[in-house]
């Protein structure tokens, strides 16, 4: 073991590029899966915030963010008649391509009324809209656009005053922002529309049981917020899960070469030395162990600081561009270290593979 | 020192895997993510560009198609009509909608025609016929494959049961694919007989899109007109607003991989060969021939792994279309400019550290054994 520390020791800069090394691919590995993460969360937050706990859709529907859903009239009173349902929030939904500033902005347009709920859950600034020319604007890309309470903002080719603007309802891909139902129904054209029912079930009634009631009712389906939650990040994961895994997996490729190079370079260097060792009676067993202890090394001092280096460049990101949530779940930093610990278990095997192939009594012939 | 770089390089197989390898790992990185957006912007505007009209008029302040909404009231069709240099109005309607058969839900843009229409309609019909009549719909081949769907079979548009008539080709992209059905089952449906999403014109023969599209904003009111390589611009460009923060983070990343791995076998191959270096200082050669030989290193490697990673790239461009996935990866000459560029600066920086270190060895250290 003293060996391993002398062979790591010797030479700082070797050292600090093994550590580095590590401690990049886990940074990377860490980022990318919080971002992931952030992700996940920014798409799914309408549903995590609303009230109630199932969601009715027009019939085939069964996610909030990809398909547009047009309830058939009557549906409310229909499910408000439903035993079991407390209460059923109508909101009228719509994705819009906004233009600011010269840049195209996907938003999600949600109609709502004030005073039954499914609105923004958090207004750090303002009111919620009281008139059909009012709306609350997402903090975050406010900010982005300069834009306050009080300013116009174009919607379809109508103005609305700024008068709320709320928290938690950004990505980087979409944002929310919230008019009067009402107000979007003009704008739709659409007068009387319902895209979706916020439905809360009656004390001692489960979504399960009132689900089933409710999938009974004509030209409707109502999917719980979980599964619909599910089917959103289904449909967007298609589009960017794939291109971050294959990161994700270059990054650890990537990791386990350069520490893999390292090693392999220290040990080559070191050739002679155990191959001496092994002439004076040293197993392959006691050889390996250097080698791996160098590479633990390197894992252990790459790895935690992958963890430092992931947590204050994802601060950096989400405080230069805010609309990119970078979430550190335990799970994930789990898993990175594990990474961490697999680079270069896997990356020991090159050398290790030089020491064994190598003959005690080369070393004295040279 | 050309032959001394390409020497240094090929002599250790593991490293020479490693640099090239790694940078080709970087480099894939940026070219396929960069592939995968372009071929999504060909995809996204596939529908406007195929639908034959000239303009797409739509409601006031719509520019766009993709995740938008337009409703125009039916009388704006007679409106447009009357503007002179308009040869042919078509009324669509659109929104983006399921198309469920059995389990299976597929999100589609649902596009409701008029029976006799010219334009908009499906631009490759593969079997049966492209003009959905009452109850009848066209979904894309690909879907239908994929879900076991024959013709005369019946799938779930907007809550009710259509019978596929048509299967067309070109109309899917990953996430979506578009279905036709009659503009009045379409209307009927969705509960608002007096709109229309979209109107698609012709202009007669010698007019310009772009000054009858002027004219019908001027003359009608309450609509945004753009001729149809315009509207096709501006779906383009919410792929590349939404991508870019994406694709520059993901450069930066890979930018940072493939400077990370050159730089370590730069330097180590300059490490191991130390002495070499050294003697070859002892017998004169000028520190600039050394630096040449560094920098050569650095820049055959990377030109290597770029090589090798605009290789893998086309090869993941004819594999990913035969997985069945509907996700075209587009190589555009942007770019490939972009990495070799990144590659010069990769090479360049990668360098550096060796160089420091040849410029700081004393010739005379070799003979001592050290």
């Amino acid at each position: 073991m003293l060996l391993a520390r002398r062979n790591l020791l010797q030479d700082k800069t070797r050292l600090a590029l093994s550590i580095g090394g590590v401690a990049l691919a886990v940074m990377l590995i860490l980022l990318l899966n919080g971002f992931l993460a952030g992700m996940n969360r920014q798409i799914t937050s309408y549903l995590t915030y609303s009230p109630g706990s199932l969601i009715v859709a027009q019939k085939g529907v069964s996610n909030l963010l990809g398909a547009t859903s047009l309830l058939p009239p009557g549906t409310a009173k229909d499910v408000e008649a439903v035993d079991g349902v407390t209460k059923a929030i109508p909101i009228l939904s719509q994705f819009v391509i906004l233009d600011l500033h010269g840049k195209k902005q996907p938003a999600y347009l949600v109609g709502y009324d004030p005073e039954r709920g499914g609105g923004p859950w958090e207004i750090t600034a303002g009111r919620e809209p009281e008139s059909d020319s009012e709306v609350v604007l997402d903090r975050v890309l406010a900010q982005r656009h300069d834009l306050k309470t009080g300013d116009l903002f174009e919607i379809m080719g109508q103005d609305f005053t700024i008068v709320g603007l709320s928290d938690g309802m950004t990505s980087w891909m979409t944002s929310f922002f919230f008019i009067r139902k009402t107000a979007a129904e003009r704008l739709l054209r659409a007068p009387g529309a319902t895209s979706f029912l916020l439905v809360t079930p009656a004390n001692g009634i489960t979504p399960a049981d009132l689900k089933a009631r409710l999938d009974d009712l004509p030209g409707i389906n109502a999917p719980t917020k979980d599964e619909m939650a599910t089917n959103d990040l289904k449909l967007f994961a298609k589009v960017f899960s794939a291109p971050l895994r294959l990161m994700v997996g270059i990054a650890f490729l990537v990791g386990t070469m350069i520490v893999g190079l390292v090693i392999y370079t220290a040990t080559v260097e070191r050739q002679r030395e155990y191959g001496v060792l092994k002439a004076i009676g040293a197993s392959n067993r006691t050889l390996y162990r250097v080698v791996t202890a160098q590479a633990l090394v390197a894992s252990l001092g790459g790895s935690l600081t992958g963890v430092l280096m992931a947590y204050v460049v994802g601060q950096w990101i989400m405080s230069v561009r805010p609309q990119f949530l970078i979430v550190f779940v335990l799970r994930n930093v789990v898993w990175a270290l594990l990474a961490g610990l697999g680079m270069t278990l896997a990356a020991a095997l090159f050398p290790a593979r030089t020491v064994a192939g190598l003959a005690p009594a080369e070393v004295f012939r040279k | 020192m050309i032959r001394l770089a390409f020497r240094n390089l090929f002599q250790n197989k593991i490293r020479l895997v490693i640099s090239v390898g790694g940078v080709a790992l970087a480099f894939l990185l940026i070219l396929s993510l960069d592939a995968i957006f372009a071929g999504v912007e060909r995809q996204i505007t596939a529908y406007i560009t195929n639908s034959g009209a000239d303009i797409f008029v739509a409601q006031s302040g719509v520019r766009n198609m993709h995740m938008a909404a337009s409703s125009l009231p039916a009388s704006v069709i007679e409106d447009v009509k009357g503007v002179p240099g308009v040869e042919e109005v078509a009324p669509i309607l659109y929104l983006t909608n399921m198309v469920v058969i059995g389990d299976e839900r597929n999100l589609a843009y649902i596009i409701g025609l008029p029976e006799d229409a010219k334009m908009g309609t499906p631009w490759k019909v593969a079997e049966g016929r492209g003009n959905p009549r009452e109850g009848e719909t066209v979904i894309d081949r690909d879907i239908a494959q994929k879900s076991g769907v024959n013709l005369g079979d019946e799938v779930e548009i907007l809550g009710r049961k259509f019978k596929v008539v048509g299967l067309s080709e070109g109309t899917a992209s990953l996430v979506s694919s578009v279905a036709f059905v009659s503009i009045g089952d379409f209307a009927a449906l969705r509960g608002s007989p007096d709109t229309v999403s979209f109107l698609l014109v012709k202009v007669k023969s010698g007019e310009s899109p772009r000054t009858v599209a002027t004219r019908i904003e001027t003359q009608v009111d309450n609509v945004t007109v753009q001729a149809t390589t315009d509207f096709a611009a501006q779906e383009r460009r919410v792929v590349k607003d939404m991508s870019t923060d994406v694709i520059n983070m993901m450069n930066l990343i890979g930018f940072f991989i493939g400077l990370a791995v050159m730089a370590l076998t730069v330097y180590t191959a300059t490490l191991t060969r130390r002495k070499e270096y050294g003697v070859l200082k002892a017998l004169g050669a000028r520190k600039g021939h050394l630096y040449r030989a560094v920098l050569a290193q650095a820049l055959l490697s990377v030109t290597i792994g770029l090589g090798m990673g605009v290789a893998f790239t086309l090869l993941l461009s004819v594999i990913i279309p035969r997985l069945g996935l509907n996700l075209a990866l587009e190589i555009g000459v942007p770019s490939l400019l972009k990495v070799s560029g990144v590659s010069l600066i990769i090479a360049a920086i990668s360098a550096v550290l060796p160089i420091k270190q040849i410029a700081g060895l004393d010739p005379a250290m070799v003979f001592r054994g050290k």
